[in-house]
C-alpha cells in the first residue's frame, strides 16, 4: 500500500495538467503563460500540459483582480475542477489586486474566495518563474493527496525537492 | 517543403530549452523587488507618495518612521526608486536608499510571506551648506522649511 | 504455435503479444514517441520518457464527478467499450508467421478500428454538453470523410487478393495496386488518430475539450488508453501489410516493431509540419482528393476481375 501511495504521489508530482483561467486580466499574464509554453521555456518538459476542459486539469491558474462578474464563474470552475487539486494565483493582481486596489468594479484578491497555494509575483511574472510555481504546485499536489484545503491560508510546503 | 527543411533544421540544431531550474540572463536595468537601505533613508516619503500600488508604506513616530514594502501588492514600476533617486539629488546627496534588484521575484506559498518592515530612527539632518547670496527678494516668498516627513 | 489449441493461440494473441502486455506499454512508447519527436522538431525538449504511464496513473488516482441516469451509466460505458474494441483489433493483427486467424477476419478487424470512434461520438452526445455536441459533429463528420477512403483501399488490397483472411494479405506478394492502397491508409491514419492536420476533434481553446469534456479521472484515463491503443492499431495494421514475410517469429515480431516505429515517425513529422485544417477543408479533402485514388483502385480491382 505504502508503494502504491508512493507511485501515485510520484504521478501526480510528474503530470501536471494546467487549466488556465482569467478573472479579469490585462491579458499580460495570460501571454506569459502561453510563452512558457513556447519553445525557449517549454513548460511540456515537466510534463506539463494546457487542458481545454477544467475537468481534465489538476492545477487551477489564475490571473487577473477578481472582478465583481467574474466571482461566480471563477468559483464554478474552481468546483469543476476534480480533486486532488491545486490553485496558482499569477501575477500580483489575483494576489493582491495590484494597483486595482480601490476599484469599484472588483472583489478582493484571490484569497477572499478560494484557498491559493502559490503565489507567482511579477507584473507580469516570467515565465521561468511560472514554470517554477508549476512546479511547485505539484509538489505541493504530491504531498496533499486527497485531502482538500479547508481554509483560505496555503499551506505551506515542507519539502524542497526541486529535480523529479 | 520549407516547412520540412525548418523541421529538418531543427533536430539537427537540437532543442533551445532552458532545462528545468535554469533561469535565463536577466539584462541590465532590470525592474525586480525593490530593495530599501535604512542607513541612506531620510524619510521623505517620496516613494510612497508616487507607489501606484500602494505597496510602499510610511508610519510616522516619535523620532523614528518604519517604512514596509510588500511585494505582493508591487507592480515593478519603478516610479519609487526614480522618486528617492531624484529628491536625493536635489537634497545635495548622490546615495539614495531605494534601488531595484535585477533578479526575478521569488515564488512564495503564503499570502504577505514576502513583507518586509524596516523601523528606522531619525537621523539629525546634515549640516546645510553654506547659503549662495540670496537674489533680490521677491514680495513675500518664505523659504520652504526643512522639516520633511511630517504624518502623512 | 500450431501444436497448441486455436483458442490458446487466440487467448494468446489477445493478451500476451501483439495483445495486451504488448499493446499497452507500446502504446505508451509510440504516444512518447509522438509527443517527443514534435517537440523536438520544433526546438522543444518534450516530455520525459515515462510521461505517458505518469498521465495515467495520475489520471486514475482524480475522483469523477457523480453521474446519474442512463446518460450517466453509458458515458461511464463508452470509455470501456473503446478500450476493449482497440485492444481487440491490436489482438487481431497477424505480426506472426503461423499465428492463425480466421475467414473474414479483415472485417472484424475493420470495425473493431471504427468502434473508437463511434465510442468518442456517442460520448460527446451523451455528455449532454455543448461542447460535447460541437466535437462529436466534428468528429462524426470526419469519420464519414475518411472511412469511405479507408475502407475502399483496404477493400481493394483484399479483393486483389481474393481473400478477407488477415494472415493471407500479410504474405501475399507485393503489386502496385497494394501500394496505392496502403498509401491510402496512411493518408487516413492522420484524421483517425487526430492529429495535426486533421486534429480538429481534440481542437482546445476552440471547443474546450470536445467530446472529452465531461470525463475526469479514470474514465479519462481509459480513453487516452484507447488513444494510444489506436496508434498500435493503426500502424501495426500498415506495418503488417509492409512487412516482408519471414518464418523466425522474433523476427517477425522485430519487424513488426521496427515498422510501426517508422510509422510513428513519419506521423509525427506531419503533425509537426501542418496546421489544424478547418472542418470543411478536412472534409474537402477527402471527399474531393483521395476519394478519386480510391475509387480507380476499387474500380481497377474490379476491372481486373472481371478479366480474369
Amino acid at each position: 500500500m505504502k508503494l502504491l501511495n508512493r507511485l501515485m504521489c510520484t504521478a501526480r508530482r510528474r503530470s501536471p495538467w494546467l487549466f488556465h483561467m482569467n478573472s479579469g486580466s490585462c491579458n499580460g499574464c495570460d501571454i506569459e503563460i502561453v510563452a512558457a509554453l513556447s519553445p525557449r521555456y517549454d513548460a511540456e518538459q515537466l510534463g506539463v500540459r494546457l487542458e481545454g476542459s477544467p475537468r481534465h486539469a489538476d492545477i487551477l491558474c489564475v490571473t487577473g483582480p477578481v472582478t465583481r462578474k467574474a466571482v461566480g464563474a471563477v468559483k464554478t470552475v474552481y468546483d469543476q475542477v476534480l480533486g486532488p487539486k491545486a490553485v496558482i494565483a499569477i501575477g500580483s493582481c489575483p494576489a493582491t489586486t495590484n494597483v486595482f486596489i480601490d476599484s469599484r468594479t472588483l472583489d478582493g484578491p484571490l484569497d477572499k474566495h478560494l484557498p491559493v497555494d502559490v503565489f507567482v509575483p511579477g507584473c507580469p511574472p516570467r515565465p521561468d518563474a511560472i514554470i517554477a510555481g508549476v512546479a511547485k504546485a505539484a509538489e505541493i499536489l504530491a504531498e496533499r493527496g486527497n485531502n482538500p484545503p479547508t481554509t483560505t491560508v496555503a499551506i505551506a510546503n515542507a519539502e524542497e525537492a526541486v529535480k523529479p | 517543403m520549407n516547412i520540412l527543411i525548418m523541421l529538418w533544421k531543427n533536430l539537427l540544431r537540437g532543442y533551445q530549452t532552458l532545462l528545468f531550474p535554469a533561469h535565463p540572463r536577466v539584462t541590465p536595468r532590470f525592474r525586480g523587488l525593490v530593495q530599501f537601505d535604512p542607513a541612506l533613508c531620510t524619510g521623505c516619503a517620496v516613494c510612497r507618495f508616487r507607489c501606484t500600488s500602494r505597496a510602499i508604506e510610511f508610519k510616522a513616530g516619535k523620532g523614528e518612521f518604519t517604512w514596509s514594502y510588500n511585494p505582493g501588492q508591487c507592480t515593478f514600476c519603478g516610479r519609487c526608486v526614480e522618486g528617492c533617486a531624484e529628491h536625493a539629488l536635489k537634497e545635495g546627496h548622490t546615495e539614495h536608499a531605494l534601488s531595484q534588484q535585477e533578479a526575478v521575484p521569488p515564488i512564495y506559498t503564503m499570502q504577505g510571506e514576502l513583507k518586509k518592515s524596516y523601523t528606522v530612527a531619525r537621523r539629525p539632518p546634515a549640516p546645510k551648506p553654506a547659503a549662495p547670496p540670496t537674489p533680490a527678494p521677491t514680495a513675500g516668498e518664505a523659504v520652504p522649511s526643512t522639516a520633511i516627513g511630517g504624518a502623512q | 504455435m500450431t501444436v497448441f489449441s486455436p483458442l490458446v493461440t487466440a487467448l494468446a494473441r489477445l493478451l500476451i503479444f501483439p495483445g495486451l502486455l504488448f499493446a499497452v506499454p507500446a502504446a505508451w512508447f509510440f504516444l512518447w514517441v509522438e509527443r517527443k519527436s514534435v517537440a523536438l522538431m520544433q526546438g522543444r525538449v518534450g516530455p520525459p520518457f515515462m510521461q505517458p504511464f505518469w498521465d495515467f496513473v495520475k489520471l486514475l488516482g482524480k475522483s469523477t464527478p457523480p453521474r446519474s441516469g442512463v446518460a450517466g451509466l453509458l458515458m461511464r460505458a463508452w470509455p470501456l467499450i473503446a478500450v476493449s474494441a482497440a485492444a481487440g483489433a491490436v489482438g487481431l493483427l497477424p505480426v506472426l508467421p503461423s499465428s492463425g486467424g480466421f475467414e473474414g477476419d479483415l472485417i472484424l478487424l475493420l470495425a473493431l478500428l471504427e468502434l473508437p470512434s463511434i465510442c468518442i461520438i456517442a460520448a460527446g452526445f451523451s455528455s449532454r454538453s455543448i461542447f460535447g455536441e460541437i466535437g462529436s459533429a466534428r468528429e462524426a463528420a470526419l469519420s464519414v470523410s475518411y472511412n469511405i477512403v479507408f475502407l475502399l483501399a483496404i477493400v481493394s488490397i483484399a479483393a486483389s487478393q481474393h481473400t478477407f483472411r488477415l494472415d493471407a494479405l500479410a504474405s501475399a506478394p507485393f503489386t502496385a495496386l497494394h501500394w496505392i492502397g496502403i498509401l491510402a491508409i496512411l493518408v487516413c491514419l492522420p484524421a483517425k488518430l487526430h492529429i495535426n492536420p486533421f486534429s480538429l476533434p481534440n481542437a482546445e481553446q476552440e471547443i474546450y475539450a470536445g467530446p472529452m469534456t465531461e470525463y475526469a479521472g479514470p474514465e479519462l484515463a481509459m480513453w487516452e488508453l484507447s488513444h494510444g491503443l489506436e496508434w498500435v492499431a493503426g500502424t501495426g495494421l500498415i506495418a503488417t501489410l509492409v512487412a516482408p514475410h519471414v518464418t523466425a517469429a522474433w523476427l517477425a515480431a522485430c519487424i513488426f516493431v521496427a515498422i510501426s516505429f517508422a510509422v510513428v515517425l513519419l506521423l509525427s513529422a506531419l503533425a509537426a509540419a501542418t496546421a489544424r485544417l478547418a472542418i470543411d477543408s478536412s472534409v474537402r479533402f477527402y471527399w474531393q482528393c483521395t476519394l478519386i485514388f480510391a475509387v480507380l483502385a476499387i474500380s481497377s480491382v474490379l476491372f481486373v476481375r472481371f478479366r480474369s
